[in-house]
């Protein structure tokens, strides 16, 4: 059991990250948190399914988070796991993580990649558009922990989100890994605020597959798009009471420009 | 003697909208904690979300699945409209990998209230990629003077 030292207000002594395989070192660890749309963890979802050899290998154990378990085939899980292979971590979160507890719980997660020597942290997201039912081609953007990595994103062809407000789990993902020295990229894809949107999970899997090169075939993700849009209606309006608590319509609010 | 502050419209329009966001918050809160399904009539609840424009309510409500010549708009009062579409197939529990519960369902079935007046009998329509879209011109009853 690897509990994570004390970096983030007392609440991290009740966040632990509970390993059951052994973790190789040097992989890129992506997270797929609920969210606008849900694009990270339909996205991440999708990456379950598709690769080769994703297996757990690790979970988040913490008082802080509701008194609540994930059965499958009866047997007890934790909300938040991290599926893992030889080059791939992934934390994927199966409920709506409350407002109040996303910092600690990703202090606890980016810690501990560090620890496991991580090369790379990748946040997988969206960003809510207004009329989204109107737009046939969704966009990715990114945002980076420094500018060499932005460089590169920007060099991969993924426009950059050059100004305004980022809110929820890949904002303090950016945010703490710039501070300890963690390359890490936030990918956002255009989506709808309020809705299931596999299609934008399947753009950010592209944007994704040009940072790592990692393959991932997203047909069957458009293909089921309505299948999970109806699975997916139960965790979006959880994740939307959160999303208000943390007051996610910031992100379209204009910055005030400070020099 | 009462000494009573003068507030400006932009004051107004504030509270207006934080008592709006306020309001929404609460009915969205209440909404939450009952199952998004009713096994006796076997209907399932969609997402829905409403904006309020200087000039209308917009209504959207996530319909997968959809036929789209099934979809029926009605509004039951003043400030409420019910919302109802079929399926194009029969969902059952054990779509989700749920055996403890029994149940078909093929329609989807909401009501939602209308935060302010608007008219009904103006409602404009139209479904796309699953999302329907429910336009209601808003009613201004009363304006404030600007002095």
């Amino acid at each position: 059991m690897h509990a994570v030292k004390k970096t983030w207000g007392n609440y991290l002594e009740d966040v632990k990250i509970v390993e059951k395989k052994e973790i190789p070192s040097g992989c890129t660890m992506l997270f797929g948190f609920p969210d606008v749309g849900l694009v990270g963890v339909i996205a991440a979802s999708h990456l379950i399914s598709e690769l080769n050899g994703l297996e757990e290998v690790a979970y988040v154990d913490s008082k802080l988070l509701p008194p609540l378990i994930v059965l499958h085939e009866g047997l007890p899980h934790s909300p938040i796991r991290i599926f893992g292979n030889h080059n791939i971590l992934l934390a994927v979160s199966e409920t709506a993580i409350p407002a109040d507890v996303i910092y600690p719980i990703m202090y606890a997660l980016i810690d501990w990649g560090k620890n496991k020597k991580v090369k790379m942290m990748i946040s997988l997201s969206g960003i809510p558009i207004q009329e989204r039912q109107d737009i046939e081609e969704l966009k990715v953007f990114a945002a980076a922990s420094n500018a060499d990595v932005l460089k590169t994103v920007q060099e991969q062809g993924i426009e950059i989100l050059k100004e305004g407000y980022m809110v929820g789990p890949q904002a303090i993902m950016l945010q703490r890994c710039a501070s300890i020295g963690v390359p890490a990229i936030t990918l956002l894809a255009q989506c709808f605020f309020n809705y299931p949107d596999p299609e934008a999970a399947a753009e950010v899997l592209k944007g994704l597959t040009k940072i790592i090169g990692l393959k991932v075939d997203v047909s069957k993700l458009l293909e089921k798009g309505e299948e999970i849009r109806l699975k997916a209606r139960d965790v979006m309006r959880r994740t939307q009471q959160e999303l208000s608590k943390m007051k996610k319509t910031q992100e379209y609010d204009m910055p005030l420009y400070i020099t | 003697m009462t000494e009573r502050r003068r507030r400006s419209i932009f004051d107004l329009i504030d509270e207006y909208f934080e008592n709006l966001e306020e309001s929404v918050k609460r009915l969205r809160e209440t909404l939450m904690e009952k199952p998004s399904w009713d096994r006796k009539a076997c209907t399932i609840e969609p997402l829905r979300d409403i904006s309020v424009t200087p000039t209308e309510v917009i209504v959207t409500v996530d319909l997968p699945y959809t036929e789209e010549n099934t979809i029926r708009v009605k509004p039951l009062s003043k400030d409420v409209i019910e919302i109802s579409a079929k399926m194009r197939r029969k969902i059952s529990f054990d779509d989700f990998g749920i055996t403890h519960y029994k149940g078909e369902f093929q329609t989807f079935h909401c009501q939602t209230r209308i935060p302010v007046p608007v008219y009904m009998d103006k409602m404009e329509v139209r479904f796309k990629r699953g999302i329907l879209e429910i336009h209601l011109p808003r009613k201004h009853e009363y304006e404030i003077p600007i002095e």
